[in-house]
């Protein structure tokens, strides 16, 4: 328990986990419940996202790919077969499998060369299994999609919410504990200096390899929580918005801080809940997305580092300076 | 026969329409190094804003001149507000092009409206031809005839003017140029608006050559685009156009045989392309 007492930062997620946990007992809301699910959920993709553009500066623009990979194993499994523990295990099995073959290949294809083509074909590989999603009927039923059956543990909206956060602290305590570790670190030393990395005799195609396969896993992952949410699956999983959100939940909130990538998902998830709202008072508000678009631009250009980056950046100049001034004081 | 005619017709329309989109994405990287995502989005702009002039005025020059006219605006704006804060960092503009594809085609919504928006060709391009037992429709020529002229245009621009000159010499070596004196944000600001003239000019003529138009198809469009310039070779502006013709055919047969599979040969030809030669099928600089 020291870590949680030495570190007041870690003190206050335990706190806020705590209050989540407890949330869905003291306060009954059907419709908070499933937002703050449909949070948790965006935030594993998000944090997966991050891993990519914040710790190893790998810019992908077709996560939606492997997030809905993930959607459609698990909606076909249960579709298909008896929705029982064993085949949802299964699901888990086949998205693990598919997705990262998939990341492997497109990060063999593509990491080696400069940063735009890792988008480029990302984004490109996306509208390949949007259109594989459209066309294949017999498996997808196409654009309409299709409903199925959950395991029992799943059906209650509490019992699920609760395995969604728990999946979500996880998620973020297995990637700390990513991006902390040796390997973690010449992540990072990639994202800082490429050329140098590489002279210091690391294999950074292979690192970076790595860093695509795990990112792409954990999206698919969140695509199977995200499908078994709704109960339903269709080609929308697929679209360029799954990954604009990714994208933007990550941004605003602060690239490389695994946090901001949680932060912004809710900061994102709750303005898009209260917009639709202001909908039906003026029909510019329909168009919320553009609101975003337009603080993600200049969150781009101004505030690169984001919400929690910024924040960091802050305290840590505050600290410099405190210590600074103690120095002083103890020469003085 | 006539059927293998007309795919190839088609595909070389559909393939000019790519190219005036792949062009322009090449030549600014090719000078700048940035890869512009939202190049669809100027495509679609341009589509809209000519196809609104077109029906309101009655004109269709009118309407592809004012789609130039708009291309040129959002090309200068985009290069002074969006890109130039971040020259040089090559995440911060992946990220930040793609932000503004985003705004471009909400903005389109805004503006014009979520539904698609109808168009036909005017009354002097309708219809067709008929040599033998061949049916040619005129407008597919007509898009053929555009394409070429703004290839031909272009590349006696680059390669004949005082100002492709510095554009080419830009491409090999941009300190060089700048150290000789040659105000290269200038030249990137013009090679910037000429890029976006295109791809408005392929919007527009798209629009009467689909009958539809929606805020969606930038992003397809650009998809294609992006297939053709890591064909092509990413810079290199001879190499866009033959790979666009053969994305543009091998879509157009594509789709008639096997139109399951007509976007994973493109994919799978663009896979290819960069194990084997990621510098492009045409030579040229990687």
């Amino acid at each position: 328990m020291k870590w949680i007492i030495n570190n007041r930062v870690n003190a206050i997620y335990v706190i806020i986990a705590a209050f989540l946990l407890l949330l869905p007992f003291v306060y009954e809301s059907r419709n908070m419940l499933i937002l703050l699910t449909q949070i948790f959920v965006f935030a594993i993709l998000a944090m997966s996202y991050d891993l990519l553009l914040g710790f190893t500066g790998i810019v992908s623009f077709g996560h939606a790919m492997f997030f809905g990979i993930g959607a459609y194993s698990i909606g076909i499994f249960m579709k298909r077969f008896e929705p029982t523990m064993l085949h949802f295990l299964y699901a888990v099995l086949a998205t693990i499998l598919i997705t990262a073959i998939v990341s492997f290949i497109v990060g063999l294809l593509t990491l080696r060369l400069k940063s735009h083509f890792y988008a480029m074909l990302t984004m490109a590989l996306a509208g390949l299994f949007l259109v594989l999603a459209e066309k294949w009927r017999t498996l997808t039923f196409g654009n309409d999609g299709f409903t199925f059956r959950v395991p029992e543990v799943f059906i209650d909206r509490t019992n699920f919410y609760i395995i969604c956060l728990l999946s979500m602290i996880a998620v973020f305590m297995i990637l700390k504990r990513f991006t902390n570790s040796p390997l973690g670190r010449v992540l990072q030393a990639i994202r800082e200096n490429e050329q140098r990395t590489e002279s210091l005799g690391y294999q950074v195609l292979h690192y970076k390899i790595a860093a695509s396969v795990v990112a792409g896993v954990l999206a698919g992952i969140a695509g199977i929580f995200y499908a078994m949410s709704l109960r339903y699956v269709n080609t929308s999983v697929f679209t360029m918005d799954i990954t604009l959100d990714a994208l933007l939940m990550t941004i605003i909130g602060g690239v490389g801080t695994l946090v901001g990538a949680i932060i912004g998902a809710g900061l994102i998830e709750f303005a898009h809940d209260g917009l639709t709202e202001l909908a039906k008072e003026h029909w510019i508000f329909e168009r919320w997305i553009i609101f975003f678009g337009i603080i993600y631009i200049l969150v781009v250009i101004f505030f690169p580092l984001g919400i929690v980056g910024t924040l960091k950046k802050f305290t840590w100049k505050r600290r410099k300076q405190e210590s600074a001034k103690n120095k002083e004081n103890l020469a003085g | 026969m006539e059927l293998l005619f007309n795919l190839t017709l088609n595909g070389l329309a559909t393939g000019m329409l790519i190219f005036l989109l792949a062009a322009g994405l090449t030549l600014i990287f090719g000078l700048m190094d940035v890869l512009n995502f939202a190049h669809g989005g100027l495509f679609a702009w341009g589509a809209y804003s000519g196809i609104w002039i077109y029906t309101t005025t009655g004109s269709f020059v009118i309407g592809i001149i004012g789609a130039i006219l708009a291309g040129f605006i959002l090309g200068m704006i985009t290069e002074k507000w969006i890109i130039k804060p971040v020259y040089g960092n090559h995440i911060q503009q992946i990220l930040i092009t793609l932000g503004l594809m985003l705004v471009l085609s909400e903005m389109l919504k805004v503006i014009w409206g979520p539904n698609q928006l109808t168009a036909n060709p005017p009354k002097y391009l309708q219809g067709s031809w008929e040599i033998g037992n061949m049916i040619i429709i005129k407008y597919r020529v007509f898009i053929i005839a555009v394409g070429l002229l703004v290839f031909a245009g272009v590349q006696f621009l680059l390669k004949k003017t005082k100002i492709g000159l510095v554009v080419r010499a830009g491409v090999m070596n941009k300190e060089m140029v700048q150290a000789l004196g040659i105000n290269i944000k200038k030249i990137f600001m013009f090679v910037f608006m000429i890029g976006s003239g295109m791809a408005a000019l392929g919007g527009v003529l798209f629009g009467p050559y689909s009958g539809v138009i929606h805020a969606g198809m930038g992003m397809e469009f650009a998809i294609l685009a992006f297939i053709v310039v890591v064909i092509g070779g990413m810079g290199n502006f001879t190499g866009s156009v033959m790979a666009a013709i053969l994305v543009g055919l091998s879509g157009s047969f594509m789709a008639y045989y096997v139109p399951e599979l007509s976007l994973a040969v493109n994919m799978l030809l663009m896979a290819v392309v960069l194990i084997v030669k990621p510098q492009g099928l045409f030579g040229g600089k990687g």
